[in-house]
């Protein structure tokens, strides 16, 4: 199948004395939601925001269908991504705030309107962004992320804020999008979230990636998902699963 | 890169920002310049010279070159703005080619410091106008030299607007971005000034390149009468002029070579 998947090797990144992420490997593939779940501190914001350009790695390799983000020919119509350090000026309306990024990205001003309409802001357009809600904020980044119509979408904890309602209307309309032939990739260190919404899961422990692979595959590693998922992030974790290296880890929290 | 100038232009007018600066501009333009063309210079303690002389109408729009800080704490004002709200991750995500980004960012802002600059001198010259209308004197300089004195005073109102830029670039904290704007142009240079030796240098900061320009000596010259050293002679209109827009390529290639590489938070 021919679409614009996401391959991550080696990535690396070391902010003054803390190993953020030591060796991330894995990809997302097209017409497959990925999750990639990992506790607290694990390293999934970092991981994503190496992938997007927006930290620059101490090594590795991130690819987004073969190409870097930054070398992309028209990287917001390639991928969107709802990342928290992505933000809209909350003086602007909704509709001025999409419009902007619409001539930014160089996507018709039309699409502004159109990107409302599935994140179900169509109706607080003219509104302040400074006035919106959590849940409406994150609904507006979504929407800014869908102004390109984007191959891939990568989003880091994109159900923060949302009600259970929203919760699952997200969940759906990502596997829609993925079933399109498209390659969604979200975090979130909520396994329960993931469960019913993902095809693939990558595991993130301490900045390693420490599992990839399917869901029905990780599932049967365990009684429960809730166990396989203690097993590859405690310290007790077999570094021998897909993607680790095998080589024993120097804890930087105890 | 037309597109991304565009852009920037749209992000800048969905915010109050534009509306302001133009308020300013006029505040700035017609303020300072306005009180001291309708009480007229030489009403004013210690006298000055009056609106019927070159100097008195150099005295008078000069006074507008004094609030030039304005225009650079509006262009640090909004660079910062960006990263205090994110919108420059949401920017750097559209546009992964950060440096194009800040070039185009600097494109519009030095539009709007030119804009600043023709509100601040509409007003000014229409405060001249008023107040020697209503002292009964006529304008002591040919109506082109007011143009030009006033086409001067916008170019440096669009190279302070670009300093702000590069300033806020550097340092994307707010307030930290702030205080060295406040902080240089209406503490450190005055300083220098007066400072013995180093204030040889004056001419070449970009307040001296402002008065130089603008041939506003009155700072230098009140200061050459009250302290006993020699004030540095400011250079002509053409080097000020030259001077200044040095100092905008400096800062712009600041502006767009510092964000290159830094991580965004
Ligand atoms: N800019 C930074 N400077 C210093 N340390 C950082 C920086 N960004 C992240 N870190 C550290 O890197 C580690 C990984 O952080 P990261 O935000 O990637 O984790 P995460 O998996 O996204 O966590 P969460 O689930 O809480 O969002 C953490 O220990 C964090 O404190
Ligand atoms: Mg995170």
């Amino acid at each position: 199948m021919s679409g614009t998947g996401v391959e991550v090797a080696g990535l690396a990144k070391r902010f003054a004395g803390v190993d953020a992420v030591r060796d991330a490997t894995f990809n997302a593939h097209p017409g497959r939601v990925t999750g990639f779940l990992g506790p607290n501190g694990a390293g999934k914001s970092t991981t994503l925001r190496m992938l997007l350009g927006l930290t620059r790695p101490d090594a590795g390799t991130a690819l987004i269908g073969g190409v870097p983000y930054r070398d992309l020919d028209d990287p917001s119509g390639t991928v969107g991504a709802v990342l928290d350090i992505a933000g809209a000026h909350p003086a602007m309306t909704a509709r001025g705030h999409l419009r902007a990024y619409c001539a930014l990205g160089g996507h018709a001003a039309a699409n502004a309107e159109r990107v409302a309409e599935p994140t179900g802001i169509s109706a607080y357009l003219d509104r302040r962004v400074g006035s919106f809600s959590t849940g409406m904020r994150q609904r507006l980044s979504l929407a800014t992320a869908l102004l390109g119509d984007p191959a891939v979408l990568v989003l880091d904890e994109p159900s923060n804020g949302l009600d259970p309602a929203g919760i699952v209307w997200l969940r759906t309309f990502l596997r829609e999008y993925a079933a399109s032939g498209r390659t969604v990739l979200l975090s979130s260190h909520v396994l329960t979230e993931l469960q019913y919404g993902v095809d693939d899961l990558v595991l993130i422990d301490r900045g390693r990636v420490t599992w990839e692979g399917s869901l029905a595959e990780f599932t049967a590693h365990g009684t429960s998902l809730e166990e396989a998922f203690l097993r590859f992030t405690s310290d007790a974790a077999p570094r021998t699963a897909p993607g680790a290296s095998g080589a024993p880890i120097e804890g930087v929290r105890a | 890169m037309n597109r991304l100038i565009r852009g920037e232009f749209a992000k800048l007018l969905g915010t109050r920002l534009p509306m302001w600066t133009l308020v300013i501009a006029a505040c700035s333009g017609g303020g300072l310049t306005g009180l001291l063309a309708l009480i007229g210079p030489e009403n004013a303690t210690p006298p000055l010279p009056g609106l019927d002389t070159a100097e008195g109408v150099g005295i008078v729009v000069g006074m507008s070159g004094l609030l030039l800080f304005a225009p650079a704490l509006i262009g640090t004002i909004a660079v910062t703005s960006e990263y205090r709200h994110r919108t420059i991750g949401t920017t750097f995500l559209t546009a992964p080619r950060r440096g194009r980004v800040l070039a185009a960012k600097l494109v519009v802002f030095g539009v709007l410091g030119v804009a600043y600059g023709v509100v601040a001198s509409l007003f000014a010259g229409g405060a001249v106008a008023l107040g020697a209308a209503v002292q009964g004197v006529e304008i002591g300089v040919p109506p082109l030299v007011l143009v030009m004195l006033l086409v001067r005073l916008s170019l440096a109102a669009a190279v302070y607007m670009i300093l702000g830029v590069a300033i806020g670039a550097l340092a994307r904290h707010q307030l930290l971005a702030v205080g060295i704007v406040v902080g240089y142009f209406y503490f450190l240079e005055h300083v220098l000034m007066i400072i013995p030796g180093v204030n040889a240098i004056h001419p070449y900061l970009p307040e001296g390149a402002t008065a130089a320009l603008t041939d506003f000596t009155f700072l230098s010259d009140a200061i050459a009468e009250q302290l006993p050293l020699a004030s540095a002679a400011p250079t002509s209109p053409m080097i000020g002029a030259l001077v200044l827009l040095a100092y905008a390529a400096a800062a712009a290639c600041i502006a767009v070579a510092v964000p290159l590489r830094r991580d965004l938070r």
